[in-house]
């Protein structure tokens, strides 16, 4: 799905950056293999291999900074904290979603999945649901996750949410969207 | 029989060149193939989300997605 947040964006362009360097390791194996089976000469009285030891001990080490630096900034941008205008309760039951808005009056609902057979033509399979959570465009938005009883799961994947919904645990993620739309 | 003596051929530092030379190609072949994949897939695609939201505008999507009847909360 595209992106609708800034933090889907980066994670959009980390993992693009993430698969370049596993298609440059790859070819770079694939040809080695091809050149060790095609072959016959054989070199059988190795001894001492200092230089080549240290090159792919550097390197790996070398590639391995190049994918954590960006990592590692994705990582805490996430858990970058701005102002909030409005906080959402979440919380997780068998098999529902429950949504507090405790902000300015006390609205709360439970919203459950639209089974298959009440589906208009034109609706999501399995993502529908009876009541729908509505939220604010481009307005940083508090979520805080918990569960009633089990392990639960909420994300929304093109705002690159998703946090875990533990029994006696209160998990925050922040959303912010950039354009209007179902998600 | 006296003919001409050919060259002697090379005969060791086989498997050095070898590997000299094809090491050399598999760097520059594995870091083609990723200038390739940033050049034809990364930055494409950084463009086209800057191109799509360099004259967006958020509010005239919305009236749009209210227009085609999407939301459910207000028509």
């Amino acid at each position: 799905q595209n992106a609708a947040s800034p933090i889907m964006e980066e994670l959009i362009a980390f993992h693009d950056h993430a698969l370049m360097i596993i298609f440059l390791i790859s070819s770079l194996v694939l040809y080695i293999i091809s050149l060790m089976l095609t072959t016959k000469l054989t070199h059988t009285s190795t001894m001492n291999a200092q230089e080549i030891e240290m090159i792919w001990t550097i390197l790996p080490a070398m590639i391995l900074i190049m994918i954590a630096l960006p990592s590692l900034r994705i990582l805490y941008m996430t858990d970058e904290f701005n102002k909030p205008y409005l906080t959402l309760k979440a919380i997780g039951h068998q098999w529902y979603w429950s949504y507090e808005y405790s902000d300015y009056e006390d609205l709360a609902f439970d919203s459950y999945i639209m089974p298959t057979y009440f589906l208009e033509p034109g609706e999501f399979r399995l993502l529908e649901v009876d009541n729908r959570t509505t939220l604010p465009m481009e307005a940083d938005i508090r979520v805080l996750i918990s569960s009633q009883d089990v392990l639960h799961s909420w994300a929304v994947p093109s705002l690159g949410v998703k946090t875990d919904a533990i029994p006696g645990r209160l998990n925050q993620a922040m959303v912010a969207s950039m354009r209007p739309g179902l998600y | 029989m006296a003919s001409e003596v050919l060259a002697k051929p090379q005969m060791r530092g086989l498997l050095a060149r070898r590997l000299r030379i094809h090491m050399v190609g598999a760097f520059l072949v594995s870091l083609g193939v990723a200038a390739l994949y940033k050049f034809a897939v990364a930055e494409p695609r950084k463009k086209a989300y800057a191109d799509f939201y360099k004259n967006y505008s958020p509010e005239k999507d919305f009236e749009e997605m209210k227009k085609a009847g999407i939301f459910r909360s207000i028509k």
